[in-house]
């Protein structure tokens, strides 16, 4: 095999190529890079079983062949190559890359073992890139990291005519919103769910977010179910995880009149402050009145700190406990200059209503989108 | 150190002075063999031996009869008996040990706010300060063995002394059943006739490299030069026997060690192959770790596991929660993952749960929907049954056919 790329191209390739495999991996060969020649250039393909990435590009081949080389190396190098065409030679299993003044000498790996990548082929629907990215960022951050509870660390699509929502929970929170749908002339008024790894969507989120239309494919062929993303000329794989995501949506309220709205970098300035004597994994208190908004932090016996900011209250003065953190991806997630935090009302005497963080445009005006983010209280001591 | 049979007592007069020894050392004697006795008093001249009577079960306890005959807690029962035929061999009941150290401990707590419980059985009491209301050191330990004995029956020592190694040293002489008091000027005439194996920090190895350099007793130790030691032994162990042999000893008496980690473990009868049977044994630990989580208001962050094979290879794993818990039924997922995670294992001779990283219970933050409702409310029903009728009165289901009497040692 012989064939000249583009320094920069090549790079850009690769580091996609190797970005969604696992940082560590049972089968060597897994880790590796499947470089093809095509009729016009190269495709570079990686593949965990799980997840895998595809992309073709331009590439002048001399020779036609195949060849598999460790992903984080060939990345290494990739990216710190001098700006000069890179040119790719084997002989037997010796893989000779000549760029410039540098030479290196890799080896490959057996390509005979690596297992054939899951192609997708029907189309399911298009996805604007910059919504969907935004709206995985601000989804993903309420999916669970633990996996003793596999389905809640991904993201659940559902999928109707028009739209398509993405909710995530990690029982503590819950985030979710809409974004356009274009299904073309397929029918899915019935609704379609594809349950996502919500690392394996936040690298595609970043991935695509400036590439116009994204194609998305769902497939279920051998007792396998499969999500493809494709645009530009790569594609992205992922098994879906199986089970049933707990019906969260109910969980939010039709509708709530006591709430306050604050400005959001105003608020996260000072969560950020007051929260800092706090000890790991406690909570703040925020107390709601005409007066504006109060966060306390009650950290350990050497260390206490307070703060009121301006907040605009509908309705009653409210008390609630709630842990930083998660408030912090709540603001940073709402993508608006100012907030709203509602309080729901509860049944329960022994638990608070979750309170719900949605945008405001201004001090008066909802925000356009529909992005919610509801979150668990902790319980008031004392 | 002592030959733990009484053997080599020695107790103090009561007219010496103990106004420079204000730290005591309180151990109950033979604590456990004790309070078996106390239903058996026809017993008490006898050797007696509590253990689990099974093929490979343990000593938990002998009284001093048996003692002198050579039997100790932790050897084999099958060897106790060969050297004490006659031995009278007891179950074990912990639900009466925990009973009676309680009201020990409480007696103690009456004396000085400064107590420090060392396990069930024994505990550090710094009565400096209480002089002036209830007399001397000497007094106070006089009182304390009295008010043990009228309350509960139970006999226990106490060394008196101006440090906490020496007060420990102390009691181990004055046992069984006695007091003595080492004054702060007595106290390195006490010391350096001992052997080295009586320093605390002095195990088999040390004591080994210490006879290599012809160091046989404390007396020895204090002698020889700090440098050398600290050269033989390495800086920080050098400098600490050093100080300990010249009745150096700055460590304060220091009550409730906050508990850093709640653990109960196992060693089966018979080696176990059979995972489901592992399995059970893992919710029975779990449950009992569940319990004390929630008696003591702690939550756990870090569950862990322990298995012992049967060539002693011992494997641990442990895994942090989402979100702290005190839930055995949690603690039972986890430890559960962990053990399915080891796959293929050979045969296992003990398995052990443990909840590490305890907080204050309460801190967690709320779930908007519980996974497994009424698991909490059942847990704490079970928890009052418990205290009314006793562990294990109301169990889970796949625990009933357990046999109580396969369970060997637990701590």
């Amino acid at each position: 095999m012989k064939f000249q790329v583009n320094r920069d191209v090549f790079s850009e390739a690769v580091s996609f190529a190797v970005k969604l495999l696992p940082q560590r991996t049972t089968l060597p060969i897994l880790s590796g890079v499947l470089i093809e020649t095509t009729e016009t250039g190269l495709r570079l393909s990686s593949f965990d079983y799980e997840v895998s990435a595809q992309t073709e590009i331009d590439a002048s081949v001399d020779t036609p062949g195949t060849i598999l080389v460790s992903g984080r190396l060939l990345a290494d190098i990739a990216s710190r190559l001098p700006n000069a065409p890179v040119e790719f030679s084997t002989e037997e299993s010796r893989i000779s890359v000549r760029c410039g003044s540098a030479n290196f000498t890799l080896l490959s790996m057996p390509v005979e073992e690596y297992p054939t990548l899951p192609q997708v082929s029907e189309q399911s629907g298009l996805l604007p890139a910059d919504a969907f990215s935004d709206a995985v960022s601000q989804v993903a951050v309420a999916a669970s990291r633990d996996d003793v509870t596999p389905v809640i660390t991904g993201v659940q699509l559902e999928v109707s005519n028009t739209t398509l929502s993405l909710v995530a929970t990690d029982r503590y929170r819950v985030a979710v919103r809409e974004i356009d749908w274009d299904s073309g002339d397929r029918d899915f008024s019935e609704g379609v769910t594809a349950l996502v790894p919500a690392r394996t969507l936040q690298e595609i989120g970043k991935t695509f977010g400036h590439s116009g239309t994204i194609s998305v494919a769902i497939t279920n062929t051998d007792d396998r179910e499969i999500i493809a993303f494709s645009a530009d000329r790569k594609t992205v794989t992922s098994l879906l995880i199986k089970g049933n995501f707990p019906p969260v949506k109910r969980l939010f309220p039709d509708e709530v009149d006591n709430y306050a709205v604050m400005n959001t970098a105003e608020l996260v300035e000072s969560v950020r402050r007051v929260a800092l004597v706090l000890e790991r994994e406690a909570a703040l208190r925020f107390t709601f009145s005409i007066d504006g908004l109060t966060l306390e932090a009650i950290g350990s016996e050497q260390a206490q700190a307070s703060e009121t900011i301006d907040a605009h209250l509908h309705g009653g003065d409210m008390v609630v406990s709630l842990k930083p953190q998660f408030l912090l991806d709540g603001l940073g997630a709402v993508h608006s200059e100012f907030v709203r935090i509602s309080f729901t009302r509860t049944e329960n005497p022994n638990k608070p209503g979750p309170v719900l963080i949605t945008s405001q445009s201004s001090k008066d005006q909802p925000g356009a989108d529909s992005y919610k983010y509801l979150l668990q209280p902790n319980l008031l001591l004392r | 150190m002592s030959k733990q049979d009484g053997s080599q007592r020695q107790v103090s007069a009561p007219t010496v002075d103990s106004s420079t020894s204000p730290i005591l050392h309180v151990d109950l004697d033979a604590f456990f063999a004790s309070v078996e006795l106390l239903d058996r008093p026809e017993l008490a001249a006898h050797p007696v031996v509590v253990a689990h009577d099974s093929p490979r079960s343990v000593v938990t306890a002998a009284n001093y009869p048996a003692r002198r005959f050579g039997v100790r807690s932790a050897m084999p029962l099958s060897q106790a008996k060969r050297l004490c035929p006659s031995a009278v061999v007891l179950e074990p009941h912990f639900e009466k040990y925990r009973h009676y150290s309680r009201q020990v401990m409480a007696i103690f707590d009456d004396m000085t706010p400064l107590v420090e419980r060392l396990g069930i059985d024994e505990a550090f009491l710094d009565v400096s300060g209480a002089g002036r209301v209830l007399g001397s050191p000497g007094e106070i330990a006089q009182r304390i063995r009295e008010r043990v004995r009228a309350e509960t029956g139970l006999a226990c020592s106490v060394g008196a002394a101006s440090t906490k190694f020496v007060a420990k040293l102390a009691s181990g002489r004055a046992k069984p059943d006695g007091l003595l008091v080492i004054p702060a000027a007595e106290t390195l005439r006490f010391l350096h006739p001992l052997p080295v194996s009586a320093l605390w920090g002095v195990g088999a190895a040390t004591e080994k490299a210490l006879e290599r350099h012809a160091l046989h007793t404390i007396g020895d130790i204090a002698a020889s030069p700090r440098s050398a030691l600290e050269r033989s032994l390495g800086a920080a162990l050098g400098a600490k026997l050093h100080d300990l042999a010249n009745g150096i000893d700055h460590r304060q008496v220091t009550p409730e060690r906050v508990e850093k980690s709640i653990g109960h473990e196992m060693t089966f009868s018979t080696d176990v192959r059979d995972d489901d049977q592992l399995r059970r044994e893992l919710l029975r630990l779990s449950n009992r770790v569940g319990e004390r989580l929630r008696r003591g208001g702690l939550e756990a962050g870090t569950v862990a596991l322990k298995v012992r094979y049967a060539d002693f290879t011992t494997i641990s794993r442990s895994h942090r929660l989402a979100t702290p818990s005190d839930l055995g039924r949690t603690i039972y997922t986890e430890a559960r993952a962990l053990l399915d995670a080891l796959g293929e294992h050979p045969p296992v001779r003990l398995i052990g749960v443990r909840a590490e990283q305890l907080a204050a219970a309460g801190g967690a933050p709320l779930a908007l929907w519980e996974t497994e409702p009424g698991w909490r409310d059942a847990e704490r029903t079970v928890d009052g049954v418990a205290q009314r009728f006793g562990l294990d009165s109301l169990r889970p289901a796949s625990l009933l056919s357990s046999p109580r009497g396969e369970r060997l040692r637990e701590d």
